[in-house]
């Protein structure tokens, strides 16, 4: 069972204090245990640290990593930009995607997998590349990216 | 010829060069600095004795030395070998800038995309710890400092070093108005340098070997050597060392790279060059000597290339500011126009090539000014207008226009 949100923000504020410094790392908090940021989540920051929810919601939006919307407990990051494109990153989304039935940025059924792409990852020495729960995977085929995510929780 | 310091098998002890520092007054250090010729590594190029000198001379209690880890640029990964191998040299460079400068606080900003390393700067950080060369009054000077890790959230803006700030204290990355610059008022608006992984990785090398050794290292003009990593269509993609002014072709030759079409040097930001022009230098005053090169052989559709770059800085790009935010929409319009063959000839881009000026001259920061580079290059060297992809079964035949 995940946390309940309050308490992972209860538990962030003791680590990072309530300063406005501390917001995007109460976020990251919340975002990397839960995959996302719900709305109790985001009225707890904005209470503790004085800020508006509106505000803590346009830092949310602002970024790419962070999401309101409930996200898979395993989400790939597969790199679209262009060492990755020129080999065959395309292919392995398409794999990806059939192979378990979700469209880009979205989540199974089972809340097990959310796939979404992202800038370059600095393994382009290594392409085609993701991240998979913020681990490294390189030199991916088709074949290789649907063991690796099978093999996941 | 590669010529390695940073990453040169047999190098001097961890923390050898801050413990030479600390036998110096923080302005000989900061003239050491300064006398090596050395310009920052993250791209921008500024030098970075200047960037100390300034940020010493700041009167304040607390200043900040800030390490960018953020290294987004499209091809760029240096800075992950630097960190995966020599995070103990960061640490010590950046323990070197704090007394130099009379900052206490380090923090390194590392992109989200790297949280695999932050094991191996966490361990760094202990070994410093246990030599005694961080806490509160390293070797009984009277100087304390530490380092904090920070991660970022998925933003390539965040590179940029106001954005960056911006971040650190919990806000959106939109860049900040300069002046006032970081180095009078950075982080929570105290005197703050920052500066690029391999920037404080060479500092050590400096204090060690002497300013004249350093600067005698690179080719020419330039100071120093450059780390450089090279992906694409080439035999043995990585990371090289070379003198800084160095060709092109050099570390084209390193990496293998046999058949070439087009190189892009400084990543999407950079500049994209043909075969014929490799022999031009990688340096501040020529092909900008940021970190990536990317290589495409003769079987890459360059207005493909082109597509998936523009589509970069859309997603990229703040949205601060009017030029950046729609210029960078429009061009990649008009560059799923030329593939769709509703744009067929040069002249129809002429308005596109105007708003990129305007784009270059007018945006807010460095983002926006040079996300045009690819377009103008990829368009004016690369794109054939007499080929059957852009002119068959074009607009103008089709009689919709
Ligand atoms: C859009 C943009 C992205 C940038 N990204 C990085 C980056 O990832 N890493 C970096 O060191 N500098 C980056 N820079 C340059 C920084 O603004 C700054 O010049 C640099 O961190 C200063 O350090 P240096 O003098 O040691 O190079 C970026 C600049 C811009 C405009
Ligand atoms: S140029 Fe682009 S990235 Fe830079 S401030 Fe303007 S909108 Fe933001
Ligand atoms: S382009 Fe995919 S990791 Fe850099």
């Amino acid at each position: 069972m995940p946390r309940n949100p309050e308490e992972i923000v209860t538990e962030g504020i003791i680590e990072f204090g309530t300063g406005r410094e501390s917001l995007v790392q109460l976020l990251t908090k919340v975002n990397e245990e839960l995959s996302w940021i719900p709305t109790i989540a985001i009225e707890a920051i904005a209470k503790a640290t004085r800020i508006s929810v509106a505000e803590v919601y346009s830092v949310v939006s602002f970024y790419s990593f962070f999401s309101i919307e409930p996200r898979g407990r395993n989400i790939v990051r597969l790199c679209s930009t262009i060492s990755c494109a020129m080999t065959g990153q395309g292919e392995i989304l398409e794999a990806l995607m059939n192979e378990f039935g979700i469209e880009l940025f979205e989540t199974t059924d089972d809340g097990r997998l959310t796939i979404e792409t992202t800038s370059c990852i600095g393994l382009c020495d290594q392409a085609p590349a993701m991240l998979v729960n913020g681990e490294p995977h390189v030199k991916l085929t088709p074949e290789k990216a649907c063991d690796i995510v099978r093999g996941l929780e | 010829m590669e010529k390695k310091v940073l990453l040169a098998e047999d190098q001097p002890e961890f923390g050898a060069g801050f413990e030479l520092a600390l036998t110096m007054t923080p302005a000989d250090v900061v003239y050491m600095v300064r006398d090596s010729g050395i310009k920052g590594r993250g791209g921008a190029g500024f030098p970075t004795g200047i960037k100390w000198n300034l940020a010493g001379a700041a009167s304040s209690d607390v200043k900040y030395v800030v390490c960018n880890a953020d290294e987004g640029e499209p091809g760029t990964f240096k800075d992950r070998i630097l960190l995966e191998k020599y995070s103990e040299r960061l640490i010590e460079g950046m323990a070197i800038g704090g007394y130099a400068i009379g900052s206490s606080h380090g923090i390194i900003y590392l992109r989200a995309e790297y949280p695999y390393l932050i094991p191996a700067i966490e361990e760094a950080r202990k070994n410093m710890i246990g030599k005694g060369l961080l806490g509160k009054n390293i070797r009984g000077k009277g100087f304390d400092f530490d380092v904090e890790i920070r991660t970022g959230s998925g933003a390539y803006i965040c590179g940029e070093e106001t954005a960056l700030i911006e971040s650190l204290e919990g806000k959106s990355g939109f860049p900040r108005n300069k002046p006032p610059f970081p180095v009078n008022s950075g982080y929570l608006n105290k005197p703050t340098i920052v500066n690029n992984v391999e920037t404080f990785c060479a500092v050590p090398h400096i204090i060690l070997g002497g300013p004249e050794w350093y600067a005698d290292l690179g080719i020419g003009e330039c100071s120093g050597t450059k780390l450089f990593s090279i992906s694409g269509d080439v035999e043995k993609p990585g990371v090289y060392e070379l003198p800084l002014g160095a060709p092109l072709k050099d570390l084209l030759e390193l990496a293998g790279a046999k058949d070439i079409q087009a190189v892009q040097v400084g990543g999407a930001s950079g500049r994209t060059i043909p075969a014929a022009d490799t022999y031009r230098s990688l340096s501040f005053g020529d092909l900008p000597p940021g970190g990536s090169v990317i290589v495409f052989d003769s079987t890459v559709n360059m207005l493909e290339v082109l597509e998936n770059f523009m589509e970069f800085f859309v997603h990229e790009s703040c949205g601060q500011c009017v030029p950046c935010r729609e210029g960078t929409l429009h061009l990649r319009n008009a560059v799923e126009d030329l593939i769709a063959g509703d744009i067929c000839n040069k002249e129809s881009l002429n308005d596109y090539f105007k708003l990129a000026e305007v784009m270059r001259i007018t945006s807010k920061c460095g983002l926006g000014q040079t996300a045009v580079n690819c377009f103008v290059d990829i368009i004016n060297n690369f794109v054939d207008f007499t080929d059957e992809r852009i002119s068959g079964e074009c607009c103008c035949e089709r009689g919709d226009q």
